[in-house]
């Protein structure tokens, strides 16, 4: 097991710097740069000043030397400056981690409690009206993008009740309860759909094991349903159900976007689309690649957790 | 002839009127000290509080209230003029020498945010930097603004409360440019640069916390040199990034005050429907719809064309199908009452594109006939405008009418980092383009818009004569006279057609009614700095 974690954080590291260049030659690919945006905000353009703000910004140098310079940034722990704040990029990332971290983990948390119970009820009750109520739920969830349902939520908020969650980041140390609603509706409007996801795959998954020899087996030795279903069944069930929550987390890390926009949340996935727009490059090339690492992370943890679900399950010889 | 325009125009007075009318019991009241307003930010501060770097509102309007100017328009009134200028910095001030010099005479013990005394040396400072003077002592990044200033020949500070502007030429704009939002009073110890990240002005306002891309809080400056001001405690701005957050946190309470230009007149409705006591005062915004012709290139070389074009569009069509009736038609100055150097009604619908729509979509049929262009030989071209949706609309519906005529146009969208650039090298065959005024005032306007050489003269026209009658506006010390040569300038460049103007937008400014002493002018850019502005909660 240890060699496979080795092994695969090698490849992890493989896959980042792969990541980095693609990351560093898209944000270059993109028309206009951070001197344009800034002129923009003037009203014109004027070829010598814009040079002088390349030069200034070092993003008149050649690219392969940019390229490498973000590497030693990162190995050195110092990612740069944001050039729309002029402050060190990771005083300006530092605050937005925790925040997409909490929406991500909350709506996970959500969506498996919700899902995998659902799934498990849909299966057992296989055809009966409570699994084509709980199918079509699934479908719902499937069907309605998270940003929309945000935005349902809200307006229906303030239509009926004249009240929204707050609209700016409440640390749960200064008040728990206004933190807790401002987070636990776009985890709902989030994790709603990933609990869609789970719950059809539960569904599917435990189907197929119930109909396994060893279900069958376990029926004729007389133990109850719970055991067989809870004990048996689903364990054997969990190994896909792990692996569509791995996806959908790392899925989530970068699709909160509209999200936390709508929900007016400061995380990363909401500035990162402002720092695309402004083509801050040091903020986008490191928030980016925190993505990439949330992803293999959790990749990573999948792969663990399949071992324990499933002691047949072995890595590394 | 007068049927076009009135309506909506009347439609708007009347409201003006109404609620200037509702208004008047609570500026009676006695205001009261104390509170935070949350105030609405649609984006992140884009240059930091460094205006002078900037021409946007989305850096002018949170950045006022900690900036001072040297001389502002009245707070009190919507509509501003040479007329409505109050002190600042300056207590008083003297055109000297037939308007040659412009003598300020500044107030005492006025306090930096760092506790460093404020002095003539400061606005020096910030007017040799803004000018770019030979003696400059510190350069902006970006100074876009440079051209309000060609005209200072020197800045003097004879002791540490006077300051003499030196001109090369009478200018009396001068006063209404330094009282503009886009003029504040730079510290000459502080590094212009500095101003990106932290503010320290003379303002009423202290900056306390900067959030990125979150939040920004003032507390109030117990310093201020106006005794007994600011009266609010402080001053909570939020950034939404989304619309429809944006309108709800303002119907739900969160926000008291919306930001300048954001509520059209659709969510205006809406939210007074669900919310009837909300405060909604439909005022000029200073930013006009207007249709940019590349002048070099051709079909738009062809002075035919262009003027076909502007015969083409039905201004009052797109006015209620763009903009639900939110604008008023007016040429490059905005009509009375949002300010002052407007058009003549009765002149202004005698221009190109003012008249009965199938007349002046024959009259451009005609024009394109007698340029060549048939219904065997349309002209095809190309419509760029920038990828936001307000501008995307207005595009759409003027390829719709030029259609009509028998200009097959496609629209190309451009990103915002592209668009300025793209402008002003001329890349483009004809475009859709918004354009703000920091200041309404003919030489702002006129010399940037218009004037031959300028970077924002984004349609390359130039006339000998129309820059003749410029400079000879700039310096007419009579009001009326001036006003005369201004109107004849804007008739003029109608009909060269040399960037039609489509329409002065309105925006319907929405704040609760607790908040008071808050009157939203005419021009979006200068009435930010809640000086006078309490909350009777």
């Amino acid at each position: 097991m240890k060699t496979y974690i080795i092994q695969r954080l090698a490849i992890a590291l493989l896959t980042l710097l792969g990541m980095s260049m693609v990351i560093f030659v898209l944000l270059r690919l993109a028309p206009g740069d951070i001197v344009d945006i800034l002129f923009a905000t003037a009203g014109y353009i004027s070829p010598s000043e814009k040079q002088a703000i390349m030069k200034e910004l070092g993003i008149d140098r050649p690219y392969v030397i940019q390229y490498l310079d973000w590497l030693h940034q990162i190995v050195t722990g110092d990612l740069g400056k944001s050039y729309r704040y002029d402050l060190p990029a990771w005083e300006v990332i530092r605050p937005l981690v925790p925040v997409t971290l909490e929406l991500a983990a909350l709506s996970m948390i959500f969506a498996v409690l919700l899902g995998v119970p659902a799934g498990v009820v849909s299966a057992v009750r296989q055809d009966t009206t409570l699994d084509y109520a709980l199918r079509v739920f699934s479908l719902a969830g499937l069907a309605m993008p998270s940003f929309w349902l945000g935005m349902v939520i809200i307006l229906g908020l303030v239509t009926w009740f004249a009240w929204i969650p707050p609209l700016t980041y409440v640390a749960p140390t200064k008040n728990l309860k206004l933190h807790a609603i401002q987070f636990l509706l776009p985890a709902l409007a989030v994790g709603y759909r990933s609990s869609a996801l789970i719950m059809r795959i539960t569904r599917s998954s435990l189907l197929e094991v119930m109909r396994e020899d060893y279900i069958r087996t376990a029926w004729a030795k007389g133990q109850t349903g719970r055991i067989v279903i809870w004990r048996h069944a689903l364990k054997n069930a969990l190994l896909p159900v792990v692996t569509v929550i791995g996806i959908e987390f790392a899925f989530l890390i970068g699709g909160l976007v509209v999200t936390e926009t709508v929900f007016n949340l400061p995380g990363v996935a909401r500035f990162l689309v402002q720092a695309i727009l402004w083509r801050d490059y040091p903020v986008v090339q490191n928030l980016v690649m925190f993505t990439a690492i949330v992803v293999i992370l959790s990749n990573l943890i999948v792969d663990t957790l399949y071992g324990v679900l499933d002691p047949r399950v072995r890595y590394g010889g | 002839m007068m049927r076009f325009g009135a309506l909506p125009l009347l439609g708007v007075l009347t409201l003006v009127l109404s609620i200037s009318t509702l208004a008047t019991p609570a500026q009676s009241q006695t205001p009261k000290s104390g509170g935070t307003l949350n105030i609405m930010l649609r984006e992140d501060l884009s240059q930091g509080f460094a205006i002078h770097e900037s021409s946007t509102i989305s850096t002018v309007f949170p950045a006022a209230p900690c900036f001072n100017n040297l001389v502002q328009f009245d707070p009190a009134k919507a509509t501003e003029s040479t007329d409505t200028i109050v002190g600042d910095l300056a207590e008083k001030w003297s055109w000297q020498d037939n308007y040659r010099n412009l003598v300020f005479f500044l107030r005492k013990n006025v306090k930096w945010h760092d506790g460093k005394p404020f002095s003539s040396k400061d606005v020096k400072f910030t007017f040799d930097m803004l000018r770019e003077g030979p003696d400059v002592p510190a350069k902006l990044r970006i100074n876009p603004r440079k051209d309000w200033y060609a005209n200072v020949e020197a800045v003097e500070a004879p002791d540490a409360n006077t300051v003499v502007f030196r001109l090369k030429r009478p200018q009396p704009s001068l006063l209404s440019m330094l009282a503009s939002g886009y003029t504040p009073i730079y510290a000459a110890h502080i590094p212009p640069a500095s101003y990106r990240t932290t503010c320290v002005g003379t303002g009423p306002f202290k900056v306390k916390e900067w959030r990125k891309g979150e939040y920004l809080d003032y507390v109030k400056n117990p310093d201020y040199f106006v005794k007994g001001r600011p009266y609010l405690d402080g001053l909570h701005y939020v950034v939404i990034v989304e619309r429809g957050t944006r309108t709800a946190a303002l119907q739900a309470g969160q926000l008291d005050v919306a930001f300048p230009g954001e509520t059209t007149k659709a969510a205006a409705e809406q939210l007074k429907k669900a919310v009837p006591q909300l405060v909604v005062t439909p005022v000029g915004t200073a930013v006009t719809d207007n249709i940019i012709m590349n002048s070099k290139k051709p079909p738009f070389d062809n002075p035919k064309v262009r003027l076909a074009v502007s015969y083409a569009i039905d201004r009052k069509g797109l006015i209620q199908a763009v903009h639900q009736g939110a604008g008023v038609p007016g040429a490059a100055m905005a009509p009375r009452p949002y300010g002052v150097w407007g058009m003549p009604e009765k002149e202004l619908l005698a221009l190109p594109g003012y008249g009965k729509p199938a007349d002046m979509k024959a009259r451009a049929r005609k024009l394109l006939a007698e340029a060549g262009v048939t219904p065997q030989r349309p002209l095809r071209v190309e419509m760029v405008t920038r990828a936001i949706a307000v501008y995307v609309d207005m595009a759409s519906f003027v390829i719709n009418e030029l259609k009509q005529v028998g200009i097959d146009a496609t629209l190309k969208q451009i990103e915002t980092a592209q668009w300025h650039a793209m402008a002003t090298r001329g890349d483009y065959q004809i475009g859709a383009n918004l354009t703000g005024l920091g200041v309404d005032d003919p030489d702002a306007n006129l010399y940037e818009n218009f004037a031959c050489g300028s970077p924002r003269n984004y349609s390359f026209y130039c006339d000998e004569h129309v820059t003749k009658m410029i400079d000879q506006q700039s310096q007419e010390l009579d009001p009326k006279r001036r006003l005369g040569i201004v109107v004849t300038i804007q008739k003029k460049l109608e009909e060269d057609a040399a960037r039609p103007v489509l329409d002065h937008r309105i925006d319907y400014f929405t704040f609760w009614p607790h908040v008071k002493g808050l009157v939203p002018h005419h021009n979006i850019y200068n009435f930010a700095r809640m000086q006078d502005v309490w909350s009777d909660k």
